[in-house]
């Protein structure tokens, strides 16, 4: 096992040399940072002096090794809006983003379970049907869509919830349901072949003819041992509910990791996006090893190697 | 049972994360409440003013800072020297007089009394740490506006020199922007200039509260401050990047006022009975800048007058931009130095001539093929000019750039025949909309050569009379009207949503002087 782990954590480090790698250049090629940041009325020589200063007069693999031996010691160098260590401001966005993707989680879980469940249960009626409807729409629609349309309803006609921003609870309710609703229609899903399996297993008609009621089977022999499989995906997606918040936080202003990459990118902030992109990695690389550690010790047919 | 402990561990976990977002909720809940920006905002309406925006500031650093969104904030945190009332006409700020020496000097008369927000006294050292910070650190986003101060002399303690390496008519203009904003010298001596980036200290009418980024900026109240008790106790500026989010955060109540509304909102928010749109010409000019040199299409002067006289900029103002823009065949707006009237609120549009001249000009149709370069952000108004000089019989290969893209290209100056962009003019003086049509400037951009043109460029960026300046850049408007190096389709205009708490007049230089905005009673 612990060789399993550490054989998995080597392989980060390649990855991770392959992502600074891919994003450092894509960085570079799309455009000019030095012309976003002076003046329109700025000379060529005002150019020269700002570009020698930022240090991008020089070869594109002299400043490669430069980032990478600066990133190795955790320096992502300085944005150039913020004139901050590019590090220290992502690193201050994933509290935020963090909080929006745990309380995505809540809710995909809080409806997706009872959800599930119901259409296992009631397998092949008009409830499973519409449970079904629900899960494909919710699925399908546009986060940004759904964000405005939750916007247009919630806080504009009705006035119960605040729009945007970070806040208290209710500001957390909008976002949070609109970054969920995709994971929600997955897991309902997810539940259900889960459950529906289970449910047909000898031990689950042993239960039953042993004249236990039909909450008791359900919730205490079924719904347990459905639940595996399915918080094993949920940590998956966890990690892509942290990486994939851009469009969510962009609706809401939610001041996290995603709409920092988003003005980072409209700005051409080179070290930020640079930053951003390397940290989203390495929690995705890391999410990933642990959850795998995890489904091998729920799994012992899973062998280490 | 191995599989039940583990169903356990998972059950605990789901507990954890439950109470994990419960909490996070909770502590961020008592803060947002403090802060009663949203819910607070109706019952507090005279004492916080909230304004949406759709960019944050880059730093507390006037120096360091090239966007107008910024400037809107800081000037309520620094003061400048000279101000520009909202008619741009210059009033004292920090310095209560001024009067020119000789041709590169000028002396100011500072204000007494006055002191930072941290209680230092403000004198003349604070002027001379800022105005020499800002003329020799080439690395400020400012410095290319004060690097012809050479020198800042301590008189007394409330006068200073300020020496310039040449005659500079526009010293009084670069003193009341962004990057003259005065800094507290001593403050940042004892504490370092991180600190005071964390902690700024100026001696504007409020002081700086907290600054969340890509969230929220807080303000309060200054009760020391010079010119009188400003009028709110907090001023928020929200960031709010997403147009029809902040639409709905003003209809929605949660902000007095949100700015940058898109033209197809306008009538949303006008159909509703407590908001009400305001808008305020600013210093940006769409344009098409052509390409002269020898061999293109746009060289030909007949071809350019084509170009122009295909174009119904009023219609663009109308159908795009929603009514928000003044058709103008000058750069040079009323409100900025050297502008003539003349040129403004008017416009050509005659197709068939256009057909005409095109045809003189010796190209049949289609056969004059150009290619216009625009930053996606201008995508709109450039596809329907595209259309237009299509109708006239030009080809057109439009070329839409990210804007990183576009800024690039435009600094190495690789466009074609022709590009679209909206200039600015944060010196409120000719001189910004023109030097790039001196030759040196326009050498490998749009290459115009016009020796009388230059001649009056190059007196006039020394000449320190006003009224004759002023008649020279009259003059060289006349010939550019003419000339066509650029067509200008029109003027745009801030457009604001305000709730009908406040009052509010938007200004031409998008600032928001927080205690220009009152409460409605």
């Amino acid at each position: 096992m612990g060789k399993y782990v550490l054989k998995s954590l080597l392989q980060v480090i390649p990855v991770l040399f392959i992502v600074s790698l891919i994003v450092f250049i894509l960085v570079r090629v799309t455009g000019d940072p030095v012309a976003l940041m002076l003046p329109e009325t700025a000379t060529a020589e005002d150019r020269a002096v700002l570009t020698q200063a930022l240090g991008l007069d020089q070869p594109l693999y002299t400043q490669y090794m430069k980032f990478l031996g600066s990133a190795l010691q955790g320096d992502f160098g300085q944005s150039f809006r913020y004139g901050e260590p590019a590090l220290q401001l992502v690193l201050e966005r994933l509290p935020a983003s963090f909080e929006l993707a745990v309380a995505a989680m809540f809710f995909a879980i809080v409806m997706a379970v009872p959800l599930g469940v119901a259409s296992a249960v009631k397998r092949n009626t008009f409830t499973d049907l519409i449970i079904s409807g629900i899960s494909v729409i919710g699925k399908a629609m546009p986060n940004f869509w759904m964000g405005i349309m939750l916007i247009l309803l919630f806080s504009v006609m009705w006035g119960v919830l605040p729009v945007s921003g970070r806040g208290g609870v209710s500001h957390l309710i909008l976002p949070a349901f609109t970054l969920g609703v995709g994971l929600a229609a997955q897991m309902t899903r997810l539940i259900r072949s889960s459950m529906l399996e289970i449910l047909s297993q000898d031990y689950i008609r042993t239960a039953r003819s042993k004249g236990l009621g039909r909450m008791v089977v359900i919730g205490k022999h079924a719904f347990r041992n459905g639940l595996i499989p399915v918080v094993t995906i949920m940590s998956l997606q966890f990690t892509s509910l942290i990486g994939g918040t851009l469009i969510t936080e962009t609706v809401f202003s939610w001041p996290g990791l995603g709409q920092l990459l988003v003005v980072a990118v409209n700005t051409h902030d080179m070290a930020i996006v640079q930053a951003a992109v390397f940290v989203i990695a390495f929690i995705v690389v890391v999410t990933n090893i642990l959850t795998d550690v995890a489904y091998r010790l729920l799994d012992p047919r899973i062998k280490y190697d | 049972m191995k599989k039940r402990q583990w169903t356990g561990m998972w059950i605990t976990l789901l507990a954890v994360v439950l109470v994990l977002s419960a909490c996070g909720g909770k502590t961020t809940g008592t803060d947002s409440n403090s802060a009663s920006s949203e819910s607070g905002s109706s019952s507090s309406a005279s004492t916080t003013l909230t304004i949406a925006a759709a960019t944050d500031i880059e730093s507390f650093d006037p120096h360091n800072n090239n966007n107008t969104s910024s400037e809107a904030v800081l000037v309520n945190v620094f003061d400048y020297l000279i101000k520009n009332d909202s008619e741009q006409k210059k009033v004292p700020g920090l310095a209560t007089t001024w009067e020119q020496v000789n041709d590169t000097t000028w002396r100011f008369k500072l204000r007494e009394g006055v002191t930072f927000h941290n209680g230092d006294p403000f004198t003349s050292a604070d002027v001379k740490y800022t105005l020499e910070r800002v003329a020799k650190d080439s690395t400020l986003k400012q410095n290319s506006y004060f690097k012809n101060i050479v020198e800042v002399k301590v008189v007394d303690e409330y006068t200073v020199d300020i020496i310039t390496d040449g005659p500079d008519p526009l010293l009084l203009n670069r003193l009341s922007k962004m990057g003259a904003g005065i800094l507290p010298a001593k403050y940042i001596k004892d504490n370092g200039f991180d600190k005071f980036l964390k902690q700024p200290v100026g001696t504007g009418p409020y002081k700086f509260s907290k600054w969340t980024k890509d969230d929220r900026v807080e303000l309060v109240k200054n009760e020391n401050y010079f010119d009188g008790e400003p009028k709110w106790n907090e001023v928020v500026f929200r960031v709010i990047p997403e147009a029809s989010t902040r639409v709905s955060e003003l209809l929605a109540g949660g902000v007095d006022i949100a700015a940058s509304i898109p033209s197809t909102d306008i009538a949303r928010i006008e159909g509703e009975a407590d908001k009400k749109i305001v808008k305020a010409p600013i210093q940006r000019v769409l344009q098409l800048i052509f390409r002269q040199t020898e061999g293109s299409v746009t060289a030909d002067p007949k071809v350019r007058e084509a170009i122009d006289l295909a174009i119904d900029k009023q219609g663009i103002v109308d159908s795009i931009a929603g009514g928000a823009g003044i058709v103008t065949r000058t750069s040079v707006t009323p409100g900025n130095f050297g502008a003539d009237p003349s040129l403004y609120q008017t416009s050509l549009y005659d197709q068939e001539k256009a057909k005409q001249l095109l045809q003189e000009a010796g190209y049949a149709e289609g056969e004059a093929e150009m290619t216009i370069s625009v930053s996606s952000q201008y995508k709109e108004p450039a596809e329907v000019v595209a259309a237009m000089l299509e109708q006239v019989g030009f080809k057109i290969n439009l070329d839409v750039l990210e804007p990183s893209a576009f800024s690039e290209r435009y600094s190495s100056k690789s466009f074609k025949e022709i590009f679209m962009i909206g200039i600015g003019n944060s010196l409120f003086d000719a001189s910004n909309n023109y030097n790039r049509y001196m030759l040196d400037e326009a050498k490998g951009e749009s290459d115009y050569n016009n020796p009388e043109v230059e001649k009056l460029l190059q007196s006039a960026l020394v000449n320190m009379d006003p009224a004759s300046r002023e008649k020279e850049y009259q003059q060289v408007q006349q010939i550019l009207a003419e000339d066509r190096p650029a067509v200008y389709l029109y003027q745009m205009e801030g457009v604001y949503g305000t709730d009908s708490r406040v009052n509010f007049e938007p200004r031409s230089d998008e600032m928001f002087y927080a205690d220009e905005i009152t409460p409605a009673q």
